[in-house]
């Protein structure tokens, strides 16, 4: 096996290069930058054959993404965070156009405060823009996730743009080993780009994106996104089984870790998960029966592999690095929401927020996740939101309060 | 409650008189509710506004479906798909037409159900307010007049709505006094109170998945606006005196939306379908060549 | 030394066919919709329209579409870089042998003053500064058209718009002087700018024929006299766009690489003569004159025209 140590971000560039993109709209911002680096000196001595361009702004970065797209190149770029969201109508505006490029965030929280380090705000800001949505845990599976989206995202029964998420600095910065795919193999995964129903040319005139007026042409239009997003549950599996076979690893829209005969499961996303499976052994060396489920498609929703990875348990904890103020976690919402119908459902639902802006998440807090999701369980009684901030983490910022303000202490 | 829908094109008034209905209605301490719907085109292009008008609470929004009367503003409106003028009228149904013809006349030629009545309020608004005024105060009066609304509330409300839109008092006065001679001449046809029929459960279909070529906003059948036609904009139209006509083709480089064509002898020809009847080409002609007419259904229809 | 126009001497020399149908919903009389057609009688049919948010968005309204080339629908603020994707796009594909080169397409933004002006500033300084070779015709209505008639940075001194009223601080209207993008867009060095009316539609055409002979960025500038939003008779849209030319408050012109020559110099008429003709100027003559601001503006006329110094 030729892996190689590599960050999470020139795994994603190594993605848009094996996938041979035809076009490369970029913007700088941490922690993305080194993505379109990487793309910016391959494009310049031609080991890829494609067209880099610096655009002036996230919003012109995706606008032309999506133009291109439109016009019939394959098409790769890339953001974080704040770009994520200077760029967010045209999210909207090009999936309705339903072009099937791929998107690269890499997770970074939003300001204000303005800081860099990750949480899942800027992301799942996005989830209902029509994009799909992947996860990623390592830097494997950076490289791999991209190559499935492309598959995903051209495929006729979708055609529509996704997005690959990876964390800032926990996946972006940190390198572990990664296996590329062969080319040959990419080959015959990934066939040309070659859309029917896109490309501006002399010979076939047509206009796209044109207004409508009246909701039930609206809705038919948004219905059909809808619906695309959720064929993209069965090309997904059908593109993992072929990934499989030609390169060994397999990827579903979720993963369970441990789960066979949990009690409580840990639901969470992206480069903590793995951190969530270490306190899982931890766990479970103490003999609590605990597992984790980590989603990682996100759009489509996989409602129904969630209800099955979770009948019957007794109390599921969802881990949310990210925060809709006055409401909660974003993921628990939408986990409680398809557990509802479901007749084995968990006793307790227990929604944990933690890792805003990069925050830890201690072995410790772990711990007191299963064991508050326990004891949820045992009285059949959810709980939370429960805002992760430890007594260490507190006495350290009423010190900087005191610098900051002058308050005693 | 009484549902009152306004049909009218683009800069006619048809808004401004839902709104003096409403404000009318309010006055009188009735519960009314009053709103426009936005199409995307502008002056000329059908609009429709909607007036409610009850005792109790209102527990509606939106398009009026079953209206108990009908104003149209504009006779072409009857014939044009986009106007959607038919919806939800039925015997019961008074409908109000801008038109110089008779309530007999109009009846005898369309395949619209309701009970009709009309008067000329263009022809009205020609000869007393002036070129090209909107007709709301007198869209309102007329609606005032057969929703059974006072003629006070009716004046006080023109003065308002108008005075919103920035008019000068001297017009207001000029808009309520013939607004109010259309008030008394409307003739009368008394609105149905009965009840409703109820209305059954729709079918509803599931949507399916239709491939992009499809299922996206995309137009691959162009240039197909052309097909539509535009004749309903027009309150004038230009007419062509080819005697007169020196062949300079000025008026063919003017006309915004190229409804003027060149024949093969290099005079100049309108083709009517596609004219908005904005009056440029006239504006240019340097002969005279180029006349102005008020359109009727007729002239339309041509 | 009198500009001279090459290729378009004579009216009748304006090409027959039509590349914009008609059926739209665009207003009886709209200035902007004119110089389009006769732009695109020149631009022909190879084009892809690259659109921003505006009454121009109307154009291609589902199912329908005016126009015989393509047409993309973008954002307010991003269509040049909508056109850079394309333009990008197109290149690739012909370099990969994907596309024949027969296929390619010229790509032209249309968008408003707003989006022209203000938001979509960044994106065009953006697509001038990489040389991009691209169209940009502006149709300059002078506000916020489509959302029916604000204030944007192209209103001129003095105009009413429904966010500039005259007020008892303002009874004049805006006291906003309307921004110079033409010089915002000549710093940036493309090789052909040019302002342009319909009215003159010999004038326009001819600047459509020359730009043809550069690559990079061509940028337009159309006064787009507009009834709806000005306040005037759809049949006087002639009249107004004539007497924007001949009072000298639209010069027509053309930049080449910087270089600035006005095509056509006006005898300038009085100021007065444009604004009366239309609503959205009338405060300035009743209920009482306001000489004070029209005095202004044609001050600011006369100043623009010392310094050509024709
Ligand atoms: C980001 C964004 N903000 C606001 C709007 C609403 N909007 C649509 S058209 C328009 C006016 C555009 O003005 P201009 O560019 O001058 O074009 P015009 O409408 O005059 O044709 C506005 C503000 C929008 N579509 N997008
Ligand atoms: S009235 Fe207007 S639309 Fe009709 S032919 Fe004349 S210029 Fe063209
Ligand atoms: S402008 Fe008048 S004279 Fe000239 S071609 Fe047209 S109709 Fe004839
Ligand atoms: S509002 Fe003005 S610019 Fe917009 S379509 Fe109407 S006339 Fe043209
Ligand atoms: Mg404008």
């Amino acid at each position: 096996m030729n892996a190689d140590m590599m960050t999470g971000n020139l795994a994603a560039a190594w993605g848009a290069r094996l996938a041979d993109v035809d076009y490369v709209p970029a913007f700088p911002i941490t922690p993305q930058t080194e993505i379109v680096e990487a793309l910016s000196v391959w494009c310049g001595n031609g080991s890829l054959n494609a067209r880099f361009v610096t655009l002036d702004s996230e919003h012109s970065m995706m606008t032309a993404a999506g133009a291109a797209a439109a016009t019939g190149a394959r098409v790769f770029t890339a953001t974080s965070s704040q770009g994520l969201l200077h760029a967010f109508e045209v999210l909207y505006t090009i999936a309705g156009w339903r072009v099937p490029l791929v998107l690269v965030n890499v997770s970074r929280a939003l300001a204000s405060p303005i800081t860099l380090e990750p949480d899942h705000n800027d992301v799942l800001a996005a989830r209902d823009s029509g994009f799909l949505q992947i996860h990623a845990e390592t830097c494997q599976e950076v490289v791999d996730s991209i190559l499935m989206a492309y598959r995903i995202a051209e495929d006729p029964r979708v055609c529509l743009p996704v997005m690959v998420n990876l964390d800032g600095f926990y996946l972006s910065f940190t390198r572990e080993p990664v296996s590329l795919p062969d080319p040959k193999m990419v080959q015959a995964f990934l066939p040309p780009f070659r859309p029917t129903h896109l490309g501006f040319k002399a010979s076939a005139p047509h206009a796209l994106g044109t207004a409508v007026f009246g909701g039930a042409t609206y809705s038919y239009f948004r219905h059909q996104i809808h619906l695309a997003s959720m064929n993209a549950l069965q090309v997904h599996e059908e593109a993992s089984v072929e990934f499989e076979r030609l390169c060994g690893r397999r990827y579903d829209v979720v993963e369970g870790y441990r789960l066979d005969d949990a009690e409580d499961v840990l639901i969470m996303t992206n480069a903590f998960a793995s951190k969530g499976k270490g306190a899982v052994d931890a766990a479970r060396a103490e003999g609590r029966r605990v597992g984790l489920l980590r989603l990682r498609m996100i759009r489509p929703w996989p409602a129904d592999a969630i209800r099955q990875a979770l009948q019957g348990r007794r109390a599921v904890a969802v881990l949310d690095q990210n925060l809709s103020p006055g409401q909660g976690g974003i993921l628990f919402q939408e986990v409680a929401a398809c557990l509802y119908h479901e007749a084995l459902r968990p006793r307790a639902l227990c929604s944990f927020i933690g890792g805003l802006g990069g925050k830890n998440i201690s072995e410790g807090e772990f711990r007191a996740i299963f064991e508050q999701t326990a004891e949820a369980g045992i009285n059949g009684q959810g709980i939370g939101p429960i805002l992760l901030y430890t007594e260490a983490e507190h006495r350290e910022m009423v010190q900087l309060q005191v610098l900051a303000g002058g308050l005693k202490s | 409650m009484r549902a009152v829908r306004f049909h009218g094109r683009g800069g006619q008034g048809a808004k401004t008189a839902s709104r003096i209905l409403g404000t009318a209605a309010f006055l009188e301490g009735f519960v009314a509710q009053d709103s426009p719907m936005y199409g995307p085109e502008r002056r000329g292009a059908p609009v429709a506004a909607f007036t409610r008008i009850a005792q109790t609470p209102i527990r509606e929004r939106g398009v009026i479906v079953h209206p108990d009367l009908v104003v149209i503003a504009d006779a072409s409106l009857m014939q044009d798909p986009a106007a959607h003028v038919p919806e939800g009228v039925d015997e019961r149904t008074v409908v109000f037409v801008n038109s110089p013809l008779t309530a007999e006349q109009l009846q005898s030629q369309t395949s619209l159900p309701g009970r009709f009545t009309t008067l000329d309020l263009t022809g009205i608004a020609l000869q007393q307010l002036g070129k090209r005024t909107a007709i709301s105060a007198l869209l309102g009066a007329v609606a005032g007049s057969l929703i059974g609304l006072g003629q006070e509330s009716i004046r006080e409300a023109i003065a308002r709505e108008l005075a919103e839109l920035g008019l000068a008092a001297p017009m207001i006065e000029r808009n309520q006094t013939v607004a109010a001679q259309c008030y008394e001449t409307v003739p009368r046809v008394a609105i149905d109170v009965g009840l409703r029929r109820p209305t059954a459960p729709v079918p509803l279909r599931t949507p399916t998945y239709d491939p992009p070529t499809r299922g996206a906003a995309s137009i691959t059948a162009g240039p197909n606006s052309a097909i539509r036609s535009m004749a309903g904009w027009r309150t004038f139209r230009p007419v062509l005196r080819p005697d007169l006509c020196n062949g300079c083709w000025l008026c063919f480089a003017n006309c915004p939306e190229g409804a003027i064509t060149i024949k093969p002898d290099g005079k100049p020809a309108i083709y009517y379908p596609h004219c908005k009847g904005c009056l440029d080409c006239v504006e240019v002609c340097p002969t005279d060549a180029l006349t102005v007419e008020r359109e009727t259904a007729a002239t339309r229809e041509a | 030394m009198t500009w001279q126009r090459e290729t378009f001497k004579k009216i009748k020399q304006i090409p027959r066919e039509e590349h914009v149908l008609p059926g739209t919903a665009l207003c009886a009389g709209c200035g902007g919709l004119e110089a389009l057609r006769l732009a695109a009688k020149v631009l022909g049919d190879d084009v892809v329209y690259v659109n921003a948010a505006g009454c121009f968005t109307m154009l291609a309204a589902y199912p329908f579409t005016p126009f015989k080339g393509s047409w993309l629908y973008t954002t307010m603020g991003s269509a040049p870089a909508g056109a850079q994707g394309v333009r990008d796009a197109l290149d690739v594909l012909i370099a990969k042998g994907r596309l024949s080169k027969e296929e390619d397409l010229k790509v032209v933004v249309l968008g408003g003053d707003g989006s022209t002006y203000d938001m979509a500033l960044s994106s065009t300084s953006g697509a001038i500064t990489r040389k991009l070779d691209f169209y940009y015709f502006c149709y300059d209505n002078e506000a916020y058209g489509n959302t029916g008639m604000q204030l944007s940075p192209a209103t001129p001194y003095g105009a009413r718009t429904t966010t500039s009223p005259c007020s008892l601080q303002h009874p004049s209207g805006t006291t906003q002087e309307k921004k110079d993008i033409f010089e915002i867009w000549r710093a940036h060095k493309p090789p052909y700018i040019a302002t342009v009316a319909p009215r003159y539609p010999l004038d326009l055409e001819e600047k459509f024929a020359r730009a043809s002979k550069f690559t990079g960025p061509k940028l337009f500038l159309a006064l787009s006299a507009c009834p709806t939003g000005w306040l005037y008779d759809p049949g006087e849209t002639p009249e107004v766009a004539k007497l924007a030319v001949e009072t000298g408050l639209w010069p027509l012109k053309e930049a080449i690489n910087g270089v600035i020559t006005h095509t056509y110099i006006p005898k300038r008429k009085p100021v007065e003569e444009y604004l009366k003709l239309q609503g959205r100027f009338r405060h300035l003559f009743e209920p009482t004159r306001q000489d004070e601001a029209i005095r202004h503006i044609q001050a600011r006329v006369d100043d623009y025209w010392k310094q050509v110094n024709v």
